[in-house]
């Protein structure tokens, strides 16, 4: 009879428990300005309906640019912002979804927008891979395999003559005229975007989030909480990969030619931390807010100075300045504050 | 067997140059824990200062390598309090300095590159290009005389770090930064001086290896990798552990480079870092998984 008692207390335990996180959750859905992130994702649709009235393709390819790049932070976010890993390496992943994208496009004349979830899934395959291996190692020693990853990387793609070396290999070019030629591309960076922070947010809000955020608190303790760390980690490192993949393989046909002086470059890894860092690492509007900041500062950097030596000195000095006064990025700190308006609150 | 000997001779000539190259890197992560990811592009700009004094005046780059260590030691100082200083306290310290220094990275190799372009530089005394013959065997000049000097330079070192009582500070912060301080060691300031005695290790580096590589701002990341795998093959913060490994490693790098192929030779230091932090990410002399 006594224990009858103490589990029906304990189910009404659990019962009043549900109910209550029910009524924070709806707490917090009221605070959620689910509608912005939506308005802007209309807007950004409608937005070559300019094409109407002129040629706005500069302005296209600004929101294709920062769409492109946002799909690669809010990927990188996931195992540097929620696991907390730090991969500089990143820039593979870019590589191996343009090159497998871009090959099948210029063999079999298969166009990348199709291609892309599959050059997404060898990037993820090829992460999980490298993962098993260097996340064995954390914090420090993370962040210089995964430099070496890329040096590895860069010397084999140098020397691959299948894939054109260190020469790359030129891409068909689209023949849709000037006025439409962004379009699909458009198209494909904005949707991919969209995708990518509902995934972010939908990872975030699952089990496997929570276990993520748990280990890159405590992997010990993670550990004996009963998270297969390893199993996590590892997986995180995969999912984050497919994002960058996806959007390198669509990145190689609208740049029309593959060249690992473009994709292999540390400058672009160093972009996708930079963006998470400075937008709010671990959130998910961070790396939108990173992106569309850094695209800013580059255009106006090279609008104004031009030189790429002149653009890796202003990317590292803003990284300083970030790192030293806004260790939590624009949304972390507001949020911090308080003061986080509540279009900005996608988490 | 002349080949075997051959190759043996010009990788240990430039094992010696990398020893010094990593000796830096691995004194700042083993006093201060910092992962010096601008190690590499403060040696290219310890290289410039040789470069531009013989281009300009015609001096030896052996000579300048007190004036460039000074200079680089002085940057050091200033680096150290611009932005290291302040970090001591942060929560997540080893990461937060790794991009710090990732960032300092990029500002240095955007600086060089805007004062000084892209180019391959190399400073050419007349001894970078000539060779000592014994028999059949060839040992150039260059690489010898800088492998001489780096050696005497690291063994200078750890004679300051064992027998004078600044070293004993330094290495006792090394150990154990709270029981270092108990005894009244100062631990901010010796973390700084070590700091710019690791800097200044780059700027020497930089002299030598103005004459023995080619340079340009660019080439930092491919050294960051090889500078990083001697370090960790040797224990991060053991400096005879750095040697060891850079003599090893540089060993094992011409052996590959001879027959396979000089594109693989630099690949071998960055598989062995794979290795090395797969199966002892402590390293050959590190006495516990710091890094792990």
């Amino acid at each position: 009879m006594a224990v009858n008692l103490q589990q029906a207390d304990a189910s009404s335990v659990l019962e009043a428990r549900r109910i209550h996180n029910q009524k924070l959750a709806r707490q917090h859905d009221q605070t959620r300005a689910t509608w912005f992130p939506l308005a802007v994702l209309g807007v950004l649709l409608a937005l070559p309906l300019l094409q109407l009235t002129g040629n706005y393709n500069y302005l296209l390819h600004l929101v294709l640019f920062t769409a492109s790049y946002a799909v690669m932070a809010s990927g990188w976010n996931i195992i540097g912002g929620f696991a907390g890993y730090i991969s500089l390496g990143h820039a593979v992943f870019f590589a191996i979804g343009g090159y497998f994208s871009g090959m099948l496009l210029a063999r079999y004349g298969i166009s990348t927008l199709l291609t892309a979830p599959l050059a997404g899934l060898v990037a993820a395959i090829c992460g999980y891979l490298v993962g098993l291996i260097t996340l064995k190692v954390r914090g420090p020693s993370f962040i210089i395999s995964s430099i070496a990853l890329l040096m590895i990387a860069r010397i084999l793609f140098d020397h691959w003559g299948f894939i054109g070396g260190a020469n790359g290999m030129s891409l068909p070019v689209t023949d849709l005229p000037v006025l439409t030629a962004k379009l699909p591309y458009y198209y494909a960076f904005v949707l991919m975007a969209a995708f990518t922070v509902w995934a972010t947010y939908r990872i975030k809000h699952s089990k496997f989030g929570l276990g993520l955020r748990a280990l890159s608190k405590d992997e010990v303790k993670a550990e004996s909480a009963g998270i297969n760390t390893r199993f996590y980690k590892v997986l995180a490192f995969a999912l984050s990969a497919f994002f960058v993949g996806m959007s390198g393989a669509v990145w190689g046909e609208y740049l029309t030619y593959l060249r690992p002086n473009i994709f292999l470059i540390i400058l672009v890894s160093a972009n996708l931390v930079l963006m998470c860092i400075l937008g709010g690492k671990g959130t998910i509007a961070g790396p939108v807010v990173g992106a569309i900041l850094i695209v800013a500062f580059n255009e106006i950097f090279v609008a104004t100075l031009g030189a790429s030596e002149i653009n890796i000195l202003a990317t590292g000095f803003v990284m300083v300045l970030g790192l030293m006064f806004f260790p939590n990025g624009v949304i972390g700190t507001l949020a911090r504050k308080g003061k986080l308006p509540r279009v900005l609150n996608w988490d | 067997m002349t080949d075997i000997l051959q190759i043996l001779i010009l990788g240990l000539a430039l094992g010696g140059v990398i020893a010094l190259m990593g000796s830096g890197l691995s004194l700042v992560f083993g006093v201060m824990r910092i992962v010096n990811l601008a190690h590499p592009s403060l040696i290219i700009c310890g290289a410039y200062v040789s470069y531009w004094a013989f281009k300009l005046w015609g001096l030896d780059p052996i000579v300048t390598l007190p004036i460039a260590a000074l200079i680089m030691a002085a940057i050091g100082v200033l680096l150290y309090r611009l932005m290291f200083e302040s970090q001591a306290k942060s929560a997540r310290y080893s990461e937060m300095t790794v991009l710090l220094t990732f960032a300092l990275a990029m500002i240095v190799e955007g600086f060089l590159g805007a004062a000084f372009t892209n180019t391959q530089r190399v400073t050419s005394p007349d001894y970078a290009t000539d060779a000592f013959f014994i028999g059949s065997l060839f040992i150039p000049k260059g690489q010898l005389y800088a492998g001489c000097v780096s050696l005497a330079i690291i063994g200078a070192l750890t004679l300051f770090l064992n027998y004078s009582r600044l070293g004993y500070a330094i290495r006792a912060t090394t150990q154990n930064r709270e029981a270092a301080e108990l005894l009244g060691v100062n631990v901010n300031l010796i973390s700084m001086i070590a700091f710019a005695i690791g800097i200044g290790l780059a700027g020497a580096a930089g002299s030598l290896v103005s004459f023995v590589f080619s340079f340009f701002p660019a080439k930092q990341w491919e050294w960051i990798a090889m500078l990083m795998s001697v370090v960790v093959l040797g224990g991060m913060g053991s400096v005879l552990g750095t040697v060891v490994a850079a003599l090893l490693l540089s060993v094992i790098a011409a052996f590959v480079g001879a027959w396979v192929g000089a594109t693989w030779s630099t690949m071998t230091f960055f598989l062995a870092l794979f290795v090395i932090l797969l199966i002892r990410p402590q390293g050959l002399f590190g006495e516990k998984p710091e890094l792990a």
